[in-house]
């Protein structure tokens, strides 16, 4: 009985033993006034930083056209959802638990593009082959240097062709894919017919088996290439898939086996079941960068309406062609639109200087695709203050690029040297507008 | 995935455990006496390391069989870079306790949690805590290794955030279990003030650290409290004195192999280790309650990662408090109204700018009584990834946690 009373009296009295604000000392009266002042003045602030600073007290939305991951203005409800579906897929880091590797490159598709523009020295790629043999029972055509435990990362085989690739940016590719194959053959002269030194061609590839016919660039024969650094990629499709196997060892129900190195003896570690990704995520990726807005242009000011002026008279727009038109597109905001890419999508010989010798679909070791010079304005801020130009990133400036180029563009960068100091600046600062 | 692990050693490198807990065990027989000098007796009622047993309230009698528990709800507007959150109600956190006095010096104690930052239902604590001494005890089972003071004492309604400091959340993986044997004590006296003392032999971390973890290595994801990986025991300790009521200084230390070395009878990777330090700090200036939290964490990372896997990280935290009213209300004698303020930063890697995240938190707290909290609590956090770009989000809450 004893026992259940003292029970009884210690449940009545539960919930005494820890002593939460021990520390707090019931108060003197002085103590009370100034604490009483001191809330006063704290709910005073608190109610003036509420009234006056709620949204950047609670982070503002960024303006549109100021970064690189914002979706293109005019999508409908629905496409907005399937971009933010999008999104998370293309953030989504892989676990090695989830499939990634055996061999790799890096673990997300955001952990190579900086916030969807252009990738880092740190995070390029290395692309190999012997002449036009991929090589792939050496482990080509792209050097996965990581490789989860258990498996061997690949090496470098002695004497191939290496070309060192920066990741490009991913905005703005769903308006490239809407860009009408006849606006881009406008603007080719494989055989520089008007003579001014520069000729263009595009590089016609044959899209992968797995591509269907109903994807743009998809399909038997030969199509025009568009997306990569030598525009040997026809199809967005494509260029995901590849992604997902090349970069991060991800299988999907297109390329259904691992990426494995084919000089290493060990068994495969990855045990995830394949396909590690599905069709829906990989259709989300998809549609996330088709739906990806390039960043609005700067401004226009007097100096740079003075440098687009010394772009043109340079013949640097024959190739970084301003506007290109898109046609029809299932996306209706990506159709039947001008698109201000600084681009023509052609092949150009860019001379010795820029030369990776190591040919892609049609493109030979010397020829480049004309770089996009859309989002120019806000690569500094998206890669920590620097900017990394041409396919390497060799180029840390404007100025820098201009000068590397060579062959078809020798001339464009002749006329950018024999410029006054003034007149270069003012072009620099056009194209670093764009 | 890799397979369960089926290690060649097995459980080989535990065989000093097993002989470690036979002896305390015998130790414990031989012990098994009341006090006899009033320091003793004394040193048994002194403050033992907090949290390995029960230190909340709870219902009847701890001599003989308690139990209890705690809830958390929380209501927010969470927004990252101006964009909403649509999850405006969470629990962060549920636990019951139950302590059940098997023996004079054994007690049996499980604890069970649902904890956000885990997303399941997880055993926190199920062990056996045998006073061998009236200073020093043996606990065995599954238990909270001393990493850092807040692995052991998130007890939301304790608690004046609703979350943990990042060093707790994102370094150490607060709450993390693990199973083990430890013993536990308390020193000092006499002048000198009270120090206690932790060492535990755990099962670690598990390859979670690199397998399961997306963004890059991630300690939090080799919690485990279920199995052992690799055979191979972890250590785990902790010193902290109290040179006066209110204020206390601790230091923690882990090291342990956290990967699996041998899958299906091949060898897949050499044995790699998870060293962690943890310093914690508690005292009061000024009538402030001033606490703070720093972790450094050193992984070694296999050489085919080390690009993408960082290898070192570290954070910390500071937290000031201040009680501004006690008794809140007149009528409620323990009801209290108290304010704090808290910097952390965790830098997943630090070999490069970015890849962290940092955040300031202010709460404002009302208590009731001391067995709940009312909260209104505002954020502002910049996460950054590895490019150095950073996303910054904040919130407003509104949270209220209660003992049950």
């Amino acid at each position: 009985m004893a026992n259940s009373r003292e029970m009884a009296r210690s449940c009545a009295d539960r919930a005494t033993r820890a002593s939460v604000h021990g520390d707090v000392a019931p108060m003197q009266p002085a103590t009370h006034r100034r604490n009483t002042a001191v809330s006063l003045l704290l709910a005073t602030l608190l109610a003036v930083a509420i009234v006056t600073g709620c949204d950047r007290l609670l982070t503002e939305r960024p303006d549109p056209g100021t970064r690189f991951d914002q979706p293109i203005e005019g999508l409908g409800n629905g496409e907005l959802g399937r971009f933010q579906a999008g999104q998370a897929q293309f953030r989504r880091g892989f676990t090695i638990d989830e499939g990634l590797g055996p061999v790799f490159n890096n673990r997300s598709c955001a952990s190579c593009h900086s916030a969807d523009g252009r990738g880092v020295l740190e995070n390029s790629l290395v692309r190999f082959s012997r002449g036009l043999d991929p090589i792939t029972a050496e482990g080509g055509p792209q050097l996965q240097d990581k490789a989860i435990p258990g498996a061997d990362p690949e090496v470098l085989p002695p004497g191939v062709d290496v070309s060192r690739r920066l990741p490009p940016p991913v905005f703005g590719v769903g308006l490239i894919e809407a860009i009408t194959d006849s606006c881009i053959l406008s603007h080719a002269d494989p055989t520089d017919a008007d003579g001014d030194g520069i000729s263009g061609r595009p590089n016609y590839v044959m899209a992968e088996s797995f591509v269907p016919a109903t994807e743009p660039g998809g399909g038997p024969g030969p199509r025009i290439g568009r997306f990569s650094r030598k525009a040997q990629v026809p199809a967005l499709l494509q260029q995901v898939i590849e992604a997902y196997h090349q970069d991060m060892g991800i299988t999907s129900s297109f390329r259904s086996t691992d990426n494995v190195n084919p000089l290493s003896n060990k068994p495969n570690p990855d045990q995830a079941r394949d396909p590690e990704v599905g069709g829906g995520e990989v259709d989300a990726v998809m549609n996330y960068v088709r739906m990806l807005a390039p960043p609005a242009p700067g401004e226009w000011t007097d100096r740079r309406r003075q440098g687009e002026a010394l772009f043109v008279a340079a013949t640097c727009a024959t190739c970084h062609v301003p506007v290109m038109r898109a046609g029809w597109h299932d996306i209706e905001a990506l159709a039947n639109r001008d698109v201000l890419l600084y681009s023509d999508l052609l092949l150009h010989d860019l001379g010795d200087g820029l030369a990776d010798n190591r040919p892609d679909g049609s493109a030979d070791g010397k020829e480049w695709r004309t770089a996009p010079l859309w989002g120019m304005r806000l690569v500094r801020e998206f890669l920590a203050g620097d900017m990394l130009l041409m396919h390497d990133g060799r180029a840390r400036s404007v100025e820098a690029a201009i000068n590397l180029h060579g062959g078809e563009a020798a001339g464009a960068a002749s006329a950018f040297q024999a410029m006054t100091a003034d007149e270069r600046a003012a072009l620099i600062d056009f194209v670093e507008s764009r | 995935m890799i397979d369960a692990p089926r290690c060649r050693h097995g459980l080989a490198g535990w065989a000093p455990v097993a002989a470690f807990a036979l002896a305390a065990s015998v130790a414990s027989t031989a012990f098994a006496a009341p006090p006899r000098s009033a320091a003793g007796a004394a040193a048994a009622k002194a403050p033992m390391p907090a949290g390995i047993v029960l230190d909340g309230p709870y219902h009847g009698r701890s001599d003989v069989f308690a139990f209890g528990g705690h809830g958390e709800v929380r209501f927010g507007h969470d927004r990252e870079r101006g964009i909403e959150n649509p999850e405006w109600l969470s629990f962060p956190r549920l636990e019951a306790f139950a302590l059940a006095r098997i023996h004079r010096r054994a007690q049996l104690v499980v604890d069970a949690a649902y904890d956000r930052t885990m997303d399941q239902l997880i055993l926190e604590r199920g062990l056996i805590d045998v006073r061998v001494a009236p200073s020093w005890s043996v606990h065995a089972g599954v238990m909270l290794p001393p990493l850092g003071r807040a692995n052991r004492e998130h007890q939301s309604p304790r608690a004046e955030f609703s979350d943990r400091s990042l060093v707790a959340s994102d370094l150490v993986g607060a709450p993390v279990s693990m199973f083990g044997i430890g013993i536990h004590g308390l020193r000092g006296g006499a002048g000198l003030p009270a120090m206690t003392y932790e060492l535990d032999i755990v099962n670690g971390y598990d390859d979670g650290v690199v397998t399961e973890a997306s963004p890059g290595t991630r300690i939090p994801s080799g919690r485990n409290s279920a199995g052992d990986n690799n055979g191979m025991p972890a250590l785990a300790g902790r010193l902290a004195i109290r040179p006066h009521p209110g204020s206390e200084y601790g230091v923690a230390a882990y090291t342990g192999q956290y990967n699996t070395t041998e899958v299906e009878g091949a060898t897949v990777d050499d044995a790699r280790y998870l060293h962690m330090t943890v310093l914690d700090a508690t005292t009061m200036v000024s009538g402030f309650r001033v606490s703070g939290e720093a972790g450094l964490a050193i992984i070694d990372i296999p050489p085919a990662l080390r690009a993408i896997f960082p290898e070192q990280q570290w954070g910390a935290a500071v937290e000031v408090s201040r009680g501004l009213f006690r008794p809140l209300i007149a009528a409620w004698r323990t009801s209290s109204l108290s304010l704090a303020i808290r910097g952390d930063a965790v830098d997943f890697d630090r070999t490069i700018p970015g890849d962290s995240r940092s955040r300031l938190t202010a709460a404002l707290n009302i208590r009731p009584s001391d067995r709940a909290v009312v909260r209104g609590q505002w954020f502002y956090e910049v996460t950054r990834d590895r490019f150095d770009n950073d996303a910054p989000a904040a919130g407003v809450a509104a949270s209220g946690a209660i003992y049950f």
